[in-house]
């Protein structure tokens, strides 16, 4: 019951001459959880906030539930927001913050009050009922906003960076909770936050975005597996993905890319995209995931010819990997490789491309000219 | 900084002989505080005592005797203390047209009234000032900036145009009406209103509150310290105003008591008696702000931390 469906929305705000928000067209399903991530202002909050209603469209619709929701008042959308400094009623106490919304609806006191006592326990805040919110902390403060928002029983939840003024384990004890509570309610959330982590961990569908524009909508893995332009590969993934410049070629029929120091063999599933595209060939840009980049000792033979001498430049120990960062020339590669590697800094070392797991954006568009070959 | 300072001495508590343990107070006290922290302290609190001599001498001057008032040079504290000039208060207002107790309860239908408009005017305005989106918002908002730029005299025409204009020449709105419109008032609100969360008042929404809810059950309660201070000062000005007595209403029944405690002594003034009724009456006067100021006082302090300067 709680589909939502962007139809071409803009919103440019009073005095910016470009738009905000530009072109958003999406349709979200009942029950999915939907996360808006990109940078610091490309529009997230924005979006956000005229589905709640708090900011006007300027152009485009929104439908929420097969209605045409765009002059409706946020109290009467029926959906529930989280904010990220929580915004809970100073004056009030634990109870009367969560329970204002359904008074505000006269619903009947004793279903208030088993509501309330129920979204309690489930955010385990039972026993923080009758406290004010400046006797609590950021984490108790969240799941109280949290239990405001779920008490509603609302057609969607919209949170903006709910986690953000957490600290870390806290972030991610209260990311696991909200997964929980979609998981039980198979309530539409939309969801929005700048960490990838969040949204790579949270979401059904993960919407990138960037100058207010959608890069890319697609469910976790394939984001990560099949970026559609630069940014998106940059983007999502840390650390981030290696990317080389340089130039395809033919040579015997067989694809090469090249740089001023490499020869790379392109393998053939790659191929016909190359031609159909029409990008310049000259300027493309090789995108390369860290774990896709071995050290030449571990390589199998069929990786051959795609190996580059590199020197190891620093360490970053994780744990349960190690990535390196090595220079090959002037360009840094990163490579994930085994915790316990005898590779020190300052060592050369035979680095192996993957090839067949590469990605390869046209330079001046970005776009991807490829899904890499193995699943093509 | 001091409050501390003197907590901690204070929960030391060794026995020592009384010379020796103001030594090593003072050693200790040494420890938290700068030379710099001491003079100033001790710079502060001579100012500050300097300040409290104009409340003192006023006591002191209600409960003197004639020959002490008279005395010159003037002294501060009073030797015989006696209840003279208030019985002579009394008396002198007794003989008089209008009771004294009509100006007094004039007084506090004007107070009431007038503290009870401002601060509905000024938290309203405030609010929509501060958390509304509206055509022409930065003009009218300059424009309430420019009026706080007038002298009160530059608009006594004007205003006594206006009062009589709508009719209310000798009613108590004529004391109301001019302070209505408090450019300060609204100032204040409006900074004040600005710094409640935004985010707060959209949460409000959603939950499915109104203007007024809004308005009335999450705004007010968060600004009623920047509501203390605003009657503070509305209370003053309103308790010691004339203008309202002497120029908007003739009858003398509806006068007030700042323009009674005015009359008497200008009246009197040259008389010997008159400086003892003036002296008690200065007294009368200062106690309801007195209690004001103590009443409100706390949350007046953070309102002074909340608005910007800190
Ligand atoms: N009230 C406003 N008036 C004018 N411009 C605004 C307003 N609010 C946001 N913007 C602009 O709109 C753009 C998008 O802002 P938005 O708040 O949606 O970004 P965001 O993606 O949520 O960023 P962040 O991660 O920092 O919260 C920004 O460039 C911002 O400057
Ligand atoms: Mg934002």
């Amino acid at each position: 019951m709680g589909n939502v469906k962007f139809h071409h929305v803009y919103k440019y705000y009073k005095g910016e001459p470009i738009p905000s928000v530009n072109d958003f067209h999406l349709d979200v399903a009942d029950g999915e959880f939907l996360v808006l991530v990109g940078p610091s202002g490309c529009g997230k909050s924005t979006t956000l906030r005229m589905l709640a209603g708090l900011e006007d469209v300027s152009q485009g619709d929104i439908y929420i539930d097969g209605k045409f929701t765009n002059f409706v008042s946020p109290k009467d959308r029926d959906i529930a927001m989280v904010f990220q400094n929580y915004a809970l009623y100073p004056n009030l106490s634990v109870h009367e913050n969560m329970a204002l919304g359904l008074q505000l609806r006269k619903v009947a006191k004793h279903d208030v009050e088993l509501r309330v006592n129920r979204a309690a326990k489930m955010l385990e805040i039972s026993h923080l009922l009758s406290k004010k919110p400046n006797q609590l902390s950021g984490g108790q403060k969240q799941r109280v906003a949290l239990g405001r928002a779920l008490v509603r029983e609302p057609k969607a939840f919209l949170m903006d960076e709910p986690l953000s003024n957490l600290d870390a384990k806290l972030r991610t004890q209260t990311r696991t909770e909200i997964i929980k509570m979609h998981g039980q309610l198979q309530t539409t959330f939309v969801y929005v936050t700048h960490d990838q982590t969040e949204a790579m961990t949270m979401g059904t569908r993960i919407v990138v975005m960037k100058d207010g524009r959608i890069q890319q909508v697609a469910p976790p893995q394939q984001l990560y597996d099949e970026p559609r332009n630069l940014f998106v590969a940059g983007f999502i993934g840390t650390p981030q993905m290696n990317f080389l410049q340089g130039a395809v070629v033919r040579q015997d029929g067989v694809y090469y890319f090249e740089t001023k120091r490499l020869k790379l063999r392109i393998p053939e599933t790659y191929s016909v995209r190359f031609e159909a595209s029409g990008a310049n060939l000259r300027q493309i840009v090789l995108g390369l995931r860290p774990e896709h980049v071995a050290c030449g000792n571990d390589a199998p033979e069929a990786w051959a010819d795609w190996q580059a001498a590199a020197i190891v430049d620093m360490k970053e120990p994780m744990g349960s990997d190690t990535f390196l960062y090595t220079k090959v020339g002037e360009e840094t590669l990163i490579a994930r490789t085994d915790a316990h590697t005898p590779i020190r800094v300052g060592d050369s070392i035979l680095l192996a491309l993957q090839m067949n797991k590469a990605h390869f954006f046209d330079l001046e568009s970005g776009v991807s000219l490829s899904i890499p070959g193995d699943r093509a | 900084m001091g409050n501390t300072a003197t907590e901690r001495i204070n929960t030391s508590t060794e026995p020592l002989p009384n010379s020796k343990r103001m030594a090593s107070r003072l050693w200790r006290w040494r420890k938290h505080a700068s030379w710099f922290q001491v003079t100033l302290i001790v710079f502060l609190t001579a100012i500050g005592l300097f300040m409290l001599l104009p409340i003192i001498f006023l006591f002191n001057n209600a409960f003197k005797p004639l020959n002490e008032l008279f005395l010159f040079p003037p002294t501060i504290w009073v030797k015989e203390p006696t209840m003279r000039n208030f019985e002579r208060l009394f008396l002198h207002s007794a003989a008089g047209v209008v009771p004294f107790t009509r100006y007094l309860f004039n007084s506090v239908i004007v107070v009431a009234l007038t503290l009870f408009s401002v601060i509905m005017a000024s938290t309203m305005a405030g609010y929509v000032l501060a958390k509304h989106r509206f055509h022409f918002k930065t003009l009218i908002m300059s424009l309430i900036m420019l009026s706080l730029m007038f002298a009160p005299e530059t608009v006594s025409i004007p205003r006594y145009i206006m009062v009589s204009g709508l009719g209310m020449t000798n009613t108590y709105f004529a004391h109301v009406l001019p302070f209505i419109a408090s450019p300060v008032a609204v100032f204040l609100m409006k900074q004040f209103i600005d710094q409640v969360p935004d985010a707060l008042i959209e949460a409000a929404k959603l939950d499915g509150a109104g203007d007024m809810y809004i308005f009335t059950r999450i705004i007010i309660p968060l600004i009623a310290p920047a509501v203390a201070t605003i009657s503070i000062i509305t209370f003053q000005a309103v308790y010691l105003d004339m203008e309202g007595s002497t120029l908007y209403t003739q009858k003398e029944t509806m006068k007030t008591l700042a323009y009674y405690v005015s009359s008497l002594t200008a009246n009197l003034q040259n008389s010997v008696a008159g400086q003892s009724i003036a002296a008690a009456c200065a007294l009368l006067m200062f106690i309801p702000n007195l209690i004001m100021f103590l009443l409100f006082q706390r949350k007046m302090i953070q309102t002074m931390l909340h608005s910007g300067v800190k």
